[in-house]
């Protein structure tokens, strides 16, 4: 398959802040795309998009999906000073408000449980963190503890349903909370490393424990293998020292493979951040990276968004 | 025919001077009445102690369950001797009251045992001063052994779990359980009483200060009294505000940085400056002012609100002590906030603009300063420092059929929160009498180790007392007490025995808050140690009234 741009942009000032697809991606080839243009949809795998009529010029800094996608239709997109929700994969829109001024968000997370919970977390560039336990509908700032109110991140443990843990990246750290984000407390990541621009989880194959990974701006990328209390740089020499974006993919025998998309490019890691290979090198500014099955998305600035093929 | 006096006469009692083996005898009697009309109040069955009203005798007596406040009502005995006991047990057991909130009937228990247990070992010829250090010693081994049984205490559960170990009252445990939860150790939890017949709780976001408006005049909301600015600019000074004068450069400055909101935090201002800051607000286009007064009574609450209001808004703030007025205002005096709202009396800051590094150092250094100080009303200041700080508050409200129901219930959620606080601070015990049991076993070890007859003596009044506070449970909940223990043994370690169901249950299903049996168990060996090496007695002319110690 070739590199193509399959999502051009008419603007070369503008960007693409995430990308989202289906959990049944194989079968309905369903993805989103979050620019500043507004949301972008695709129904064939990518090969072609359509700019959703409800979010036309709307700059969408924020987007995810429902892991029960498949029955309940639903994924959420961040807009300036509120998030949108829609109940039909992107056809009909709602909105929810916030309090003024207009929060910017930057990142927001769906309870893998969701069916059950309907619990979302919201991550926002000025006012921290809010939370919604009613799909979207209310909103209320979980802050307690959070210091840092610039939070630029979140992951979920893998643990969720028994746990509640979840993480938030900052500017000035890493903050965790193990009662669903109603209140935080600083985890041991270095403050002098932060900003923390990504985070991921994942559960070890070998000792069944937790490992969380933090991407970021200028130090590389972390990990922690006990519950964020202690942390080691990952790959110094492989991994530059700007980690925009973690991603965690599973496959059918469970093992987790980890992608980082960096300045250079996206590499790769199937043994829990020890090595690391490029999958592909880029010269172009990539803002946000999606790996499928059988392909890779990869938005550029400026550009739109280029479908890679995946060996 | 005269009307009854509420109260008797009191006794004029002679000067004079006690000596053995009645002194002894004396401050023992006072020391175990003080601790039998407590001990029918430990455990979650516990029985209750009627006691005369102090106001007026003759109205129906105040029904009680808690150890702490029956002994707070507890004046004198009867007999000046027994008074010197009883007053040692009450000092004790209001300690632990009013510090923890909870333990004081396990304090009086174990202060009753080990006292009783010295008092047999000097009839039989032992050294009061030896023994005293010895069971000092033997203190320092179970204080250890409960250390190791420590545990954390995390998750609304949990909490839930540890408040109704000591309040009993479920509902409230609940919700005890879930604002512990969100606002953990130093979190700000006000309890205050609702209209309703029913228990609530309310979080508010960011932190607010109970100081308000200078002005009605301020007030842009008339139906919610209140104003709300966002993204306002934040000036604070500690001073008086006179001269209308002085407020011209900070209006001058705060235009010329096209600052459309201001929040003036300041000690104090008159009509004069009040006037300037109206006419400010009438006359410049785009913009607005509000003052409000510096929150704190005292001189030492208000440089703590001025530091903490600087390092949340990222303020520099004009001080006094730098010869400073509003005339010498540059910008880095300006903060900032996400929003800022003031009413009458209160104001508010939320997503202050300071730097969050300096904010989590500043939060370090108090509970630091929390951890290194004794002072239970400086503690109590810093505590609330430091839950404003946070970023967030909870209040409960305590609703009720009748005001004395709210009332009690009131004071049964503050007692509680105060034990929670403790709770999560320093984790928690298997609860039910069951953790000091558990410190048996070291105690035994030491006993049989030991050469010295009154380290013996000693280490063996301290392991039978640690199995008090389970009898009395036991026995409260009106079981036979050598049965339950036999019941345990025969069950094995990491078994405990639920008083309410009568079942034995995992350790882990009951909780006590480790910090609360630690100083029980503290306080009643000092005082027993203490109360045991007492061997004369000297009475004045007329002893004064009791009052709460401390």
């Amino acid at each position: 398959m070739e590199a193509t741009y399959t999502l051009e942009f008419a603007r070369a000032a503008d960007g693409l802040f995430a990308l989202a697809a289906s959990p049944d991606f194989a079968r309905d080839g369903l993805c989103f795309a979050a620019c500043s243009s507004g949301i972008y949809r695709s129904e064939d795998g990518g090969a072609s998009w359509r700019l959703l009529r409800a979010s036309s010029e709307t700059v969408t800094t924020a987007l995810a999906l429902s892991p029960s996608f498949a029955d309940d239709r639903s994924l959420f997109a961040a807009v300036k000073g509120g998030l949108l929700r829609s109940s039909d994969a992107g056809d009909n829109w709602y909105t929810a408000g916030f309090p003024a001024p207009p929060p910017v968000f930057s990142s927001l997370l769906v309870s893998p449980d969701f069916e059950r919970d309907g619990f979302i977390l919201a991550a926002t560039l000025e006012d921290g963190v809010f939370s919604s336990t009613d799909r979207g509908l209310r909103w209320q700032p979980w802050n307690f503890g959070l210091f840092d109110l610039a939070a630029l991140c979140l992951a979920m443990s893998p643990a969720w349903t028994t746990d509640e843990t979840v993480y938030v990246g900052t500017e000035t750290g890493l903050y965790q909370s193990s009662n669903g984000g109603r209140a935080w407390r600083h985890s041991g990541f270095p403050s002098e490393l932060a900003p923390v621009l990504c985070l991921a989880t994942t559960t070890s194959h070998a000792d069944g424990a937790v490992r969380i990974f933090a991407g970021t701006e200028m130090h590389g990328l972390h990990r922690s293998c006990d519950g964020g209390e202690n942390w080691e740089r990952l790959a110094a020499d492989a991994m530059p020292d700007a980690v925009n974006q973690l991603y965690v993919t599973h496959d059918e025998r469970g093992g987790a493979s980890l992608y980082a998309l960096t300045n250079d490019g996206v590499l790769q890691s199937d043994d829990e951040g020890r090595s690391w290979s490029q999958v592909i090198r880029s010269d172009a500014a990539a803002t946000a990276m999606l790996p499928l099955c059988g392909v890779i998305f990869l938005g550029v600035l400026g550009k739109g968004v280029m479908r890679l093929p995946r060996n | 025919m005269s009307e009854e006096k509420a109260f008797p006469t009191r006794k004029i009692y002679r000067p004079g001077v006690v000596f053995q083996p009645e002194a002894q005898r004396n401050i023992g009697r006072g020391i175990n009445t003080l601790v039998a009309a407590i001990r029918p109040t430990l455990g979650p069955t516990a029985r209750t102690v009627a006691v005369t009203r102090l106001d007026d005798a003759r109205k129906p007596p105040d029904v009680l369950d808690s150890g702490g406040v029956i002994a707070r009502k507890v004046i004198e005995m009867g007999r000046r001797d027994e008074d010197m006991g009883a007053m040692l047990a009450r000092a004790l057991i209001c300690r632990q009251h009013e510090q923890m909130g909870d333990g004081s009937a396990t304090a009086a228990v174990l202060l009753g045992a080990v006292y009783s247990g010295g008092v047999h070992y000097l009839a039989a010829g032992g050294n009061a001063m030896r023994l005293r250090h010895y069971l000092e010693r033997a203190l320092a081994d179970a204080l250890a052994a409960l250390d190791e049984m420590t545990r954390p205490v995390t998750g609304a559960a949990k909490l839930a779990q540890v408040a109704e170990a000591i309040c009993h009252d479920r509902p409230l445990s609940k919700l005890l359980g879930e604002i512990f939860d969100v606002i953990g150790a130093f979190g700000q939890l006000d309890v205050r009483k609702d209209q309703g017949r029913s228990l609530r709780r309310e979080y508010i976001e960011g932190m607010f200060w109970n100081s308000g408006l200078v002005s009605r005049d301020m007030i842009a909301d008339q139906t919610e009294l209140q104003t709300v600015y966002e993204e306002p600019a934040i000036v604070i000074a500690d001073f008086q505000i006179n001269d209308p004068r002085h407020i011209m450069p900070m209006l001058e400055l705060a235009v010329e940085q096209r600052i459309e909101k201001l929040l003036l935090i300041a000690g104090e201002l008159s009509g004069d400056a009040i006037a300037g800051l109206l006419m400010a607000n009438g006359k410049l286009k785009n913009f607005q002012v509000m003052a409000v007064r510096g929150p704190g009574m005292n001189p030492d609450d208000r440089q703590a609100a001025v530091e903490d209001l600087a390092v949340v808004t990222g303020a520099l703030p004009l001080l006094t002590v730098m010869g400073q007025s509003l005339k010498d205002i540059r910008r880095e005096n300006f903060g900032g906030a996400r929003r800022a709202w003031a009413s009458p009396h209160n104001f508010g800051i939320i997503g202050g603009q300071g730097n969050p590094r300096r904010l989590r150092r500043h939060v370090s250094n108090l509970q630091a300063q929390y951890q290194r100080t004794d002072d239970t009303k400086r503690r109590e200041q810093i505590q609330a420092r430091i839950g404003k700080l946070m970023g967030g508050s909870a209040t409960l409200w305590i609703g009720g059929s009748s005001e004395p129901k709210i009332e009690a219930r009131k004071d049964l959620a503050e007692a509680t929160a105060t034990a929670m606080r403790a709770a999560v601070k320093e984790g928690v015990l298997p609860g039910g009498g069951l953790s000091l049991l558990g410190c048996r076993a070291r105690l035994a070890a030491k006993l049989r180790r030991a050469q010295d007859p009154d380290e013996r003596a000693a280490y063996r009044i301290i392991h039978d007392a640690l199995a008090e506070p389970a009898r009395a449970i036991f026995e409260n909940a009106g079981y036979e007490a050598g049965e339950v223990f036999g019941w345990l043994t025969a069950a094995g370690a990491g078994h405990g025995f639920d008083a309410v169901s009568g079942c034995l249950t995992d350790n882990g299903a009951l909780l006590d808050g480790a910090a609360i049996q630690k100083m029980a168990l503290k306080n009643a060996v000092m005082t027993a140690g203490m109360a045991l090496t007492i061997d004369v007695l000297v009475h004045h002319k007329t002893p004064e009234i009791a009052r709460a110690p401390g």
